[in-house]
């Protein structure tokens, strides 16, 4: 769904702040920008809300409701005009701490998770934890949504109700994966593992090998990632052929032959020890 | 993907049907919960190669096709016995016994739920509600609705059906 | 010589007229055989039977009698007493007619014009014979408006459902109303979704109406996922024409030209005659462009469902149709603004569309004369489970609970006594015996901790487990969730586990104050209406129930006989005569001994299935007991639920 605020400005109320903003626009993004904090999980700046882990849940009202409230998701509820909006009720921290108990029976091993649940005063989960080891997995669905946004769709939900998980097509290696790592490196429990190793990386059981830069060596980006978005963005597989700092290199050399100046390496700062990111790939800033 | 003990590996069956029920429907991801019903339908399950080809025609990725099959319950991706027993749960059917023939049915064909016969004869299948519930317990074996069964009808069932083939 | 049909009715005229003659032409017949093919009785074999009257008439060169009709129609709701075949105009109504019977009838009945009393209804309660379909306790108390035509039309005939009315309000509506004054007209009516919100149908229109867009859409709702309800696949397989017709009429109200039935694949009678009748439809010209001449255009099409209970709901219902998967959005944003493919939609159930012609053509007033304060009309019901008869009921709202089960339904089986009736599918709840009294509508029920829902009705006596019955709702929805928000997956997956446990004799005290605090955050934290209503089983009979729970989690004894693993049976020696009865029932063979001798059980054998007990009902030589030990029996593996096919 598409979304478009209206664009009206109206004045709210959070946590007894009076807000501005405009009509349609989803209450998360109102408060963040007011700095005030709602936990959320399954939310991302480069995708659509989903509404799906719920931990954005706040309790709104108006004062022509009589009294009546209801909890709704920040994530996804459009503003409107005398909105009231509390972000700490205890309805709200009720629900929150529900979930964080299921999703500690869910995944009991995963650090993510713990930590989550000792903020909300949860050592233990009141409910029966998975027996197994878990994938640690809490279905919040954002590698599904980064992967479909940048296009390769490689990912998808299997099965529905308690038996839903996050897998390729016939739960196998994803034919479509281009091995981007944009789905890990989104994932709030980090429970997609990536591992790289001697100029492969293997990701969703799929092995890939990864470009060298043609200068200095070091790994880039996966072939398939590197035909995908040199397709896709119009830059053509060259564009991989170099990393960022020997193609930075190139053209100090370029220009320095044209200026016909010296150059020195030094001048051009240290090589950043991050590892490269292509085009398409996502940052966190949770 | 590891397929259950009881259904064997059986070859991928002609894919030519596909393309004349994909030829039936618009080229769209609107269409792809029709085609798979038909495709369904004509191989008794979704082969592996025919959601490929799904997926290709309708410029749908096959992951979102596999997605689909997998959460509608009437898809099956894995091969179906000849005859298809499925046993109304519905309420009025669970409280008219039907857990009680569950159990009888998997007793008598040696399989669970959701399995099918190594022989490829049966598939038992429960089913929530098949709006039957006037005449329950409910089991559909093939083409035929059985009503008001008990446990002990359950091996005439079986039978019955065993006898048509 | 029987009418044809024109090719297309040009003008609302041409249809009045031909709708009168069709009228007239069938009122002249001497007799018309009417022969139940609902699924219901094509289950019972109706199809045989049908068949052997075709077979036996043409024999007797009475086939082509003008004076004689031989129909099969859709269901007459008495499903249990199938095959049925009623003949009009008299009313005979025969029940349980095998294809053997059929000579005999057309000899005694359609040629000699006599009654075949072994054929007719017998009452269990008086004991009497019954002639005539409307003196059926079951039918007296009924009232058809939605189900007005069904099992008198042959749904594969436009001819008889036009001899019936069919597409008089849609002449009217599109022909003298504008869409202002449809809308009025449901508005007044009082109508409310039929599926089991309650939403008022003619606000829901106006909603629509006014949403900006020129591209709109009226969808059909027919995935009748509530099991235990089957009025939606009753009506769509026996009149689908007044289906079509409700769609015409809301289409032109709310500015559509586009329509979807969504039909459970389930229900491939449904999809066939719901098919066959928009071909029929749209070759006569009530449908497609230019409807009866008025310059309105609209057609519908048929969206198969894959068999999700989760699609009832609206929204993803929408996404079904679009070819996705069925996984509902948060509905800040109505489907009247922003619904199939992101445009105006109107979703309405299929007993809603079935009731918007009569409302149209009858008026307002007349629909809301039937109901309640704020539940107008009447309601079908499909009254299942532990009562004597089971089928398809219509009747006003505001009936009693009381009447329902036991004037129209007979009472319990086996004259066992009442425990509850569930309500409202699995968004719904049990009822309790001391709410009897209450009269049906949306507010009452809904006090009642239930709903209405989809119209299921489902009785249960004290032989059925309320702890057994939340846990398999539980189990239902845990399946059935599309698993998209967590309240929802993960607290039907722990709220299945503790019923386990509890049945097994393993629950704990704490397990009903746990369940009751993560019922109450599912409710208010859930993203869709069926995740927020997943708790409403386990909630009312932790309301009305908790002493079974007590009994189950404490004294480790399940009060129904009904939990295998706390409870075992035996023969009480004095009472028993040697019948046999259970020992032909017995599926372990685990009950030996001779005729008119003592019986015996054989606790290694039995599996506490309960189906001897069922049977000793006029000895009642079979008691069951709390299993020694009970705790001893080990918990199943945590979210180790039975195999689905995908798992």
């Amino acid at each position: 769904m598409s979304h478009e605020p209206s664009g009206r400005v109206v004045k709210i109320e959070i946590d007894g702040r009076v807000v501005e903003a405009r009509t349609g626009e989803f209450l998360l993004a109102v408060a963040r920008r007011a700095g005030i904090d709602i936990p959320a999980i399954c939310q991302h700046e480069a995708v659509d809300p989903a509404g799906n882990c719920r931990m954005c849940l706040v309790e709104i009202t108006k004062a022509s409701w009589d009294g009546w409230s209801r909890l709704v998701t920040a994530c996804l509820y459009p503003t409107e005009q005398d909105l009231i909006v509390k972000t700490h009720s205890a309805p709200v921290i009720e629900a929150r701490t529900v979930l964080c108990d299921l999703w500690l029976a869910r995944c009991p091993d995963s650090a993510y998770v713990q930590k989550l649940a000792a903020e909300f005063g949860i050592e233990k989960t009141s409910y029966q934890p998975a027996a197994v080891p878990t994938d640690q997995c809490i279905l919040c669905g954002l590698c599904i949504r980064v992967c479909e946004k940048l296009g390769p769709a490689a990912i998808y939900t299997v099965n529905r109700g308690g038996r839903k998980k996050v897998a390729g097509p016939f739960e196998g290696p994803p034919p479509d994966c281009i091995g981007c790592a944009a789905c890990a490196e989104v994932c709030p429990t980090s429970c997609i593992t990536v591992a790289e190793r001697d100029g492969t990386r293997t990701i969703w059981d799929k092995e890939f090998q990864l470009l060298a830069c043609t200068t200095c060596g070091r790994t880039l980006v996966t072939i398939e990632e590197a035909r995908y978005f040199g397709r896709k963005g119009g830059l053509g597989e060259s564009y991989y052929q170099l990393c960022d700092r020997c193609k930075r290199l190139q053209t100090a050399q370029q220009a320095t032959k044209v200026a016909g100046l010296p150059l020195t390496v030094g001048g051009l700062g240290e090589a950043s020890g991050r590892p490269f990111r292509s085009p398409g790939s996502l940052t966190t800033s949770r | 993907m590891s397929a259950t003990a009881a259904a064997p590996a059986i070859p991928e069956p002609d894919l030519a049907p596909v393309d004349a029920i994909l030829a039936g429907y618009p080229q769209t991801e609107t269409s792809l919960v029709q085609v798979l019903q038909d495709v369904n339908r004509t191989f008794n399950y979704l082969p592996c190669h025919a959601l490929e080809k799904v997926a290709a025609s309708l410029g749908v990725p096959l992951a979102r096709v596999f997605s689909v099959a997998t959460f509608y319950k009437a898809f099956s991706i894995k091969p179906r016995g000849k005859v298809i027993i499925r046993i109304c749960t519905g309420t009025a059917c669970h409280i008219r016994g039907a857990p009680l023939l569950v159990d009888e049915f998997v007793r008598h064909l040696g399989i669970r739920a959701g399995e099918t016969t190594p022989d490829m004869g049966f598939t038992l299948e429960t089913v929530n509600c098949v709006g039957a519930c006037a005449m329950a317990p409910v089991v559909i074996a093939g083409p035929r609705h059985h009503g008001g069964l008990s446990p002990a009808d359950v091996p005439d069932v079986i039978q019955g059906k065993s006898d048509d083939d | 010589m029987t009418t044809s049909l024109p090719a297309r009715f040009g003008v609302p005229q041409e249809l009045e007229a031909r709708c009168a003659r069709l009228k007239a032409e069938r009122e002249g017949k001497r007799l018309t055989i009417l022969v139940c093919c609902g699924t219901g009785c094509l289950a019972n074999g109706s199809a045989k039977v049908a068949d052997a009257f075709a077979r036996e008439l043409h024999a007797r060169g009475i086939d082509a009698d003008v004076g004689l009709a031989f129909k099969r129609t859709g269901c007459h709701g008495f499903c249990q007493r199938g095959p049925l075949v009623v003949m009009m105009p008299d009313e005979t109504f025969y029940q349980r007619v095998k294809p053997k019977d059929v000579p005999k009838i057309v000899e005694q009945t359609v040629v000699g014009g006599k009654v075949i009393a072994t054929l007719l209804y017998k009452d269990p309660n008086s004991k009497q014979r019954i002639t005539r379909y409307h003196e059926i306790p079951f039918y007296q108390k009924q009232t058809r408006v939605a189900m007005r035509n069904i099992g008198l039309v042959d749904p594969r005939d436009l001819r008889d459902s036009l001899a019936r009315g069919a597409y008089l309000a849609v002449a009217k509506a599109l022909g003298a109303m504008t869409p202002e004054q449809v809308i009025a007209e449901v508005d007044q009516s009082g109508l409310r979704g039929r599926g089991g919100a309650g939403f008022s149908t003619g606000r829901k229109w106006r909603s629509a109406r006014a949403a900006p867009g020129e591209r709109k859409f009226v969808i059909c709702n027919g995935d009748e996922g509530d099991p235990g309800a089957f009025k939606d696949r009753s009506i769509l397989e026996g009149d689908p024409h007044s289906v079509i017709e409700g769609m015409i009429i809301g289409a032109y109200a709310v500015g559509a030209h586009e329509g979807f039935v969504y039909v459970r694949e389930e229900y491939p009678l449904a999809v066939e005659n719901l098919g066959h009748a928009l071909c029929d439809a749209r070759a006569a010209g009530l449908l497609g462009r230019n409807i009866l001449g008025t310059g309105f255009d609209f057609d519908v099409q048929i969206s198969r469902g894959g068999g999700a209970f989760v699609c009832g709901e609206s929204s993803a219902l929408m996404k079904s149709i679009a070819g996705m998967v069925g996984e509902p959005r948060a509905k800040y944003i109505h489907a009247t603004d922003r619904g199939l493919f992101d445009l105006p939609s109107v979703l309405n159930n299929v007993e809603s569309w079935s009731d918007v012609p009569v409302i149209i053509e009858k008026g307002a007033a007349w629909f809301a004369a039937m109901g309640t304060a704020k539940s107008k009309g009447t309601k079908a019901f499909s009254l299942v489970g532990k009562v004597k008869n089971t089928g398809l009921v219509e009747t006003p709202m505001g009936i009693t609970l009381r009447e329902l089960i036991f004037d129209i339904g007979g009472g319990i089986l086996n004259d066992r006594p009442f425990k509850a009736v569930q309500t409202g599918g699995p968004s719904g709840g049990c009822v309790p015996a001391h709410l009897l009294d209450l009269p049906i509508d949306y507010e009452k029920l809904t006090e009642a901790g239930s709903m209405m829902g989809s119209g299921g009705m489902i009785v249960m006596d004290d032989r059925t487990c309320m702890v057994d019955v939340a846990r398999y709702f539980t189990r239902f929805l845990w399946d059935e969730s599309c698993g998209k928000c967590t309240p929802c997956r993960e607290g039907l997956s722990q709220l299945q586990i503790v019923h386990d446990r509890i049945c097994r004799g393993l629950g704990r005290e704490e397990d009903l104050p746990l369940m009751e605090r993560l019922g109450a955050v599912m409710e208010t934290a859930a993203l869709c209406a069926l995740g927020k209503s997943a708790n409403f089983p386990v909630k009312s009979t932790l309301q009305y129930f908790r002493d079974e729970y007590v009994a189950h989690v404490r004294d480790k004894r399940c009060p129904a006989g009904i939990c295998k693993d706390l409870t075992i049976y035996r023969i009480i020696d004095e009472q028993c005569n040697g019948c046999g009865a259970c020992l032909r029932v017995c599926p372990s063979k685990a009950i030996t001994g001779k005729p008119k001798q003592l019986h015996a059980l054989d606790q290694g054998l039995c599996i506490s299935c309960g189906a001897c007990f069922d049977v000793c009902t006029p000895m009642n030589a079979i008691a069951f007991d709390p299993r020694p030990h009970a705790a001893a029996v080990p918990p199943a593996a945590p979210g180790a639920a039975p195999a689905r096919r995908n798992s």
